[in-house]
């Protein structure tokens, strides 16, 4: 009752399951109550800093976050010797203990200057451990889809903390007993022990959730975590090229926010409102930044993502830190502006920045991610602020001394159009990160299976099997049957020794029909007249020669004559030597003409060697002979590699089959079968618009033939108006799905007018059932198909995902 | 290409030697030796084809224009010892089904009086 009241209350504000409430309500105040002090620890670590070592000290505390790199990797060993419980546990008992330290020291009166700096790497370190501590438990415990849900409510959590924490210094905050904050942050930490507690309680009731929480068993990477280091973190990193440029994007974040950070500073540091009491001045801007974050994060960033997705997410940050350092550049002294690129840099930093990024996540394989994150999230995140310290150390040096000082402009207008520089180089990797980021999707989402049918195609030689099995069968009918296949064969290079072998395998038993007993006991003699260099090519030429002659003509045209007046079923034979025979002939001999009654023959082998001679000669006076036959299950597999043979030149034909009312559906089906066979624009469009206009009983064949015909001839287009208003027909016909190869007609159909693997291996990882996979799968559409189409489609595809949650924690 | 002819039983037996090929056109054809024996009434006629190496599409030409004649007649013209490629070829193209092969020449021989 409780939960379903809660649920209600969270549906207003976020897209939330049955199930999800009491975890997602606990991670929204975890992130809450560890930025609350972040705001109080940083408030007063920048305000000490400017009191007791001045502005110009700035870009050496800057520097101090290398030995970040010691911390981490201390973590690091840490985190892969304790459970995730105990080591969230204990750094917070550590914060708690050093922060009171802290208070203790910074209360005795003339304290040491120096201590600014030490306090100033404690609270990044502070920062940088909690955080990543906090975003490594989201992805224990949420899939990608579920975060990417989700993640717009936790972020605003972590901003309201934000928001709680420095709105504090930002009204309370007297000069002189400023550090006494860090009890109100003492405190927070505490509350925050009570509610990862319940997190981990929550986890333990819940065990489906935390079968990849590290501690938990099962834990199937338990050995590997057990080892990552900074050194072995790096390695991950470096051997991956995504995420080495994801390596490369952070290092351009935390250069670039260095820059606006010095930036932002030396104009405040010089202003009369500041530098009255600079911890209430940074607890109100603050306070301010974060409450804009806030409402950006709540009301923005997952319909922003969601919209736009993380392509535009990842560039709307820079594009905004670019115009307003180019301003900064432009009038140095405003401190409007000074605090607009602050305040922009930390509120998209915090909002879309921060979800951007971890969405980048998605597509990295766990084990890897939780390495990739040690040097990506927690060394370099700090360390690129020591390498941005070098590069403004080292512009601030170059831009004092001549030819740069002659110029006679501030070392703030050269660092803000430097900072321009960056940030450009920045919006060009995160361009990169984000085509990289569909690629990894992708990469994840392997294809399962190919078409039965392609595969078939691929890997066996239809033709030659046929052939063979053919030949095999007409040894024990005719000779002359025989020897036709064994030319055909030879004629197409088929006739390899292993062919050569199984043909002469057995004896050839006694003809009817044929009373030479030259090579009646075996066939090799035979096979050994196609086996001589160049023979089957002379003989080609030479068996081509002789129809060709007017004698010939004459000659077998009587012979024809009479077979084909005795239709007795012992004649049988004699029409299916004539009907393979004439295969042979050229188009324009009169004798072709012969298969108008062949084709029409009662006997079904009759018409199989009369139908393979039609594809031969393909005369389009054969077509509705043939297409006659399509409705007959006897005859239909022949019509349909016949008229298969046409190519291209039947489409309109067919496509008269195709609309046809008042012809039989088998034969409009086929047709349909047949259009997607010929696979050339014409076909297309024939069946697309028999889509349209087509009965019921003919759709799914239809959808079929067009996926069919897609995914072999990808050059084909489809008009997409036409197909998206068949998409929509078809969710409507389609109502509630009960399984997911239910939707298999929707990605068919979307799948002529997107990539067509893409959406088969969303679909196949869909069929594949498991959270995972249905997340990938949706994660992929999401960046392939238009907001229309999804609006439409993941309503039926999230509900897939919520009764796969329902059955595997039942 | 030598053809030489014989009689057996009245049958007129043409022994061909050679090749028989279109670039390979002596002064009297098979067909006008096989004409010529029917216009003097010899209506059964035995091609010997064992001393042949080759025929190409010219020779089968010869052959069936021998047999349309004969044919036409009301006679009967017959082939023996043909080579194995060339039976293969007359399989593929359907003519053992019209015209009458046999191994040896005494079978051959003998099949007329059957007929």
């Amino acid at each position: 009752m409780a939960e379903r009241r809660l649920h209600k209350i969270l549906s207003a504000v976020v897209k939330i399951k049955p199930g999800e409430e009491v975890l997602a309500v606990l991670v929204f105040f975890y992130f809450f109550l560890i930025t609350a002090p972040f705001g109080i620890v940083k408030s007063l670590r920048d305000a000490n800093f400017l009191d007791d070592l001045k502005v110009e000290n700035l870009p050496y505390a800057y520097l101090s976050a290398i030995l970040i790199a010691v911390a981490v990797s201390f973590h690091a060993k840490l985190q892969s010797r304790i459970s995730r419980r105990r080591l969230l546990q204990s750094t917070l008992v550590f914060f708690i203990l050093t922060g009171l330290l802290f208070w203790a020291l910074f209360s005795t009166p003339d304290h040491w200057k120096g201590l600014a700096l030490i306090y100033w790497m404690w609270a990044n370190l502070f920062v940088v451990t909690l955080t990543t501590q906090f975003w490594f438990l989201v992805n224990d415990v949420f899939n990608p889809r579920e975060a990417k849900r989700l993640i717009g409510f936790f972020g605003s959590g972590g901003i309201l903390g934000g928001v709680a924490g420095n709105l504090l210094p930002g009204f309370l905050a007297k000069p002189e007993t400023a550090n006494r904050l860090l009890l109100a942050a003492a405190a927070f930490l505490c509350a925050c022990l009570v509610v990862v507690s319940l997190i981990f309680s929550w986890l333990e009731k819940n065990e489906d959730r935390t079968a990849s929480v590290p501690g938990r068993e099962p834990k199937p990477n338990r050995k590997e975590l057990r080892h990552v280091g900074l050194w072995d973190s790096f390695r991950s990193v470096s051997s991956d090229a995504y995420l080495r440029l994801m390596a490369w994007v952070v290092l351009a974040t935390g250069i670039v926010s260095t820059f606006i950070d010095w930036q932002s500073k030396s104009v405040i540091a010089s202003s009369p409102e500041a530098n009255v009491n600079y911890v209430r001045f940074f607890g109100r801007f603050n306070a301010g930044i974060l409450v804009f974050a806030f409402l950006f994060q709540l009301v923005l960033t997952s319909r922003f993502i969601n919209r736009f997705g993380i392509r535009t997410g990842l560039l709307i940050y820079p594009l905004i830190i670019l115009l307003c350092s180019v301003g900064l550049g432009i009038f140095p002294a405003s401190l409007a502006l000074a605090i607009a690129i602050k305040g922009g840099d930390k509120a998209l930093s915090y909002s879309i920045n921060q979800s951007s990024r971890e969405l980048l996540y998605i597509p990295v394989l766990p084990e890897m991610k939780y390495r990739a994150k040690v040097f990506i999230d927690m060394f370099l995140n700090r360390f690129s602020k020591a390498v941005g310290g070098v590069i403004l150390l080292g512009l601030i040096y170059l831009v004092k001394r001549p030819p740069f000082a002659a110029i006679g402009f501030e070392p703030l207008v050269w660092v803000s159009f430097a900072s321009g520089v960056f940030v450009i180089v920045w919006i060009v990797l995160n361009a990169r990160i984000s085509r990289a980021y569909v690629r990894e999707v992708k990469g994840q989402l392997a294809k399962k299976w190919e078409r039965a049918d392609e595969v078939v195609a691929d890997r066996m030689d239809v033709d030659t099997a046929k052939l063979v099995v053919d030949a095999i069968e007409s040894r024990t009918q005719s000779s002359t049957l025989f020897a036709l296949h064994l030319y055909d064969l030879a004629r197409q290079n088929r006739l390899s020794p292993e062919i050569r072998n199984l043909l002469a395998l057995k004896p050839i038993e006694h003809s009817s029909s044929d009373t030479r007993p030259l090579f009646e006991y075996d066939a090799s003699p035979w096979i050994a007249d196609f086996e001589e260099p160049g023979s089957p090519v002379e003989m080609d030429k030479e068996i081509r020669e002789i129809l060709a002659l007017e004698e010939y003509q004459k000659v077998i045209g009587e012979y024809a004559g009479k077979v084909l007046e005795d239709k007795d079923v012992r004649s049988e034979t004699a029409r299916m030597e004539l009907a393979k025979a004439i295969g042979l002939m050229d188009g324009r001999s009169a004798l072709t003409d012969k298969l108008d009654d062949l084709l029409g023959d009662d006997s079904a082998k009759v018409f199989q060697y009369s139908a393979e001679s039609a594809g031969k000669l393909k005369k389009k006076v054969h077509v509705p002979l043939l297409a006659r036959k399509l409705a007959d299950p006897k005859t239909c597999e022949d019509a349909r590699s016949a008229l298969e043979k046409y190519r291209g030149g039947i489409a309109g034909a067919l496509s008269d089959y195709l609309n046809d009312v008042e012809e039989k559906p088998e034969i409009r089906k086929q047709a349909a079968s047949l259009l997607a066979r010929i696979g050339n624009q014409e076909a297309a469009d024939a069946l697309l618009e028999a889509l349209g206009h087509g009965p019921d009983v003919l759709k799914a064949g239809l959808i079929d033939a067009l996926d069919r015909l897609r995914s072999e001839v990808s050059e084909v287009q489809f008009k997409d108006g036409v197909v998206r208003v068949q998409f929509a027909a078809e969710i409507e016909t389609l109502g509630p799905a009960k399984n997911p190869s239910d939707l298999l007609p929707l990605f068919k159909l979307l799948g002529l007018v997107y990539d067509h693997e893409d959406i088969f291996r969303a679909y196949q990882n869909l069929l594949k059932g498991t959270k995972d996979s249905i997340a990938y799968a949706v994660e992929l559409l999401d960046h392939t198909v238009s907001q229309d189409i999804k609006e439409r489609l993941f309503p039926l595809l999230e509900s897939f995902s919520g009764r796969r949650n329902a059955g595997s924690s039942s | 290409m030598m053809i030489n002819k014989r009689e057996k039983n009245s049958i007129v037996i043409f022994d061909i030697e050679g090749e028989i090929r279109r670039s390979d056109i002596s002064d009297v054809t098979l067909h006008q030796l096989v004409k010529e024996q029917l216009e003097v009434g010899r209506k059964q006629i035995l091609l010997n084809f064992d001393k042949v190496d080759f025929i190409d599409s010219f020779g089968v030409g010869e052959i069936l224009a021998s047999y349309i004649s004969t044919h036409n007649l009301g006679g009967k013209l017959k082939l023996a010892r043909i080579s194995k490629k060339l039976f293969l070829i007359f399989q593929i193209t359907m003519l053992t089904k019209v015209l009458d092969i046999h191994d040896e020449e005494a079978s051959a021989l003998q099949s007329f009086f059957k007929d």
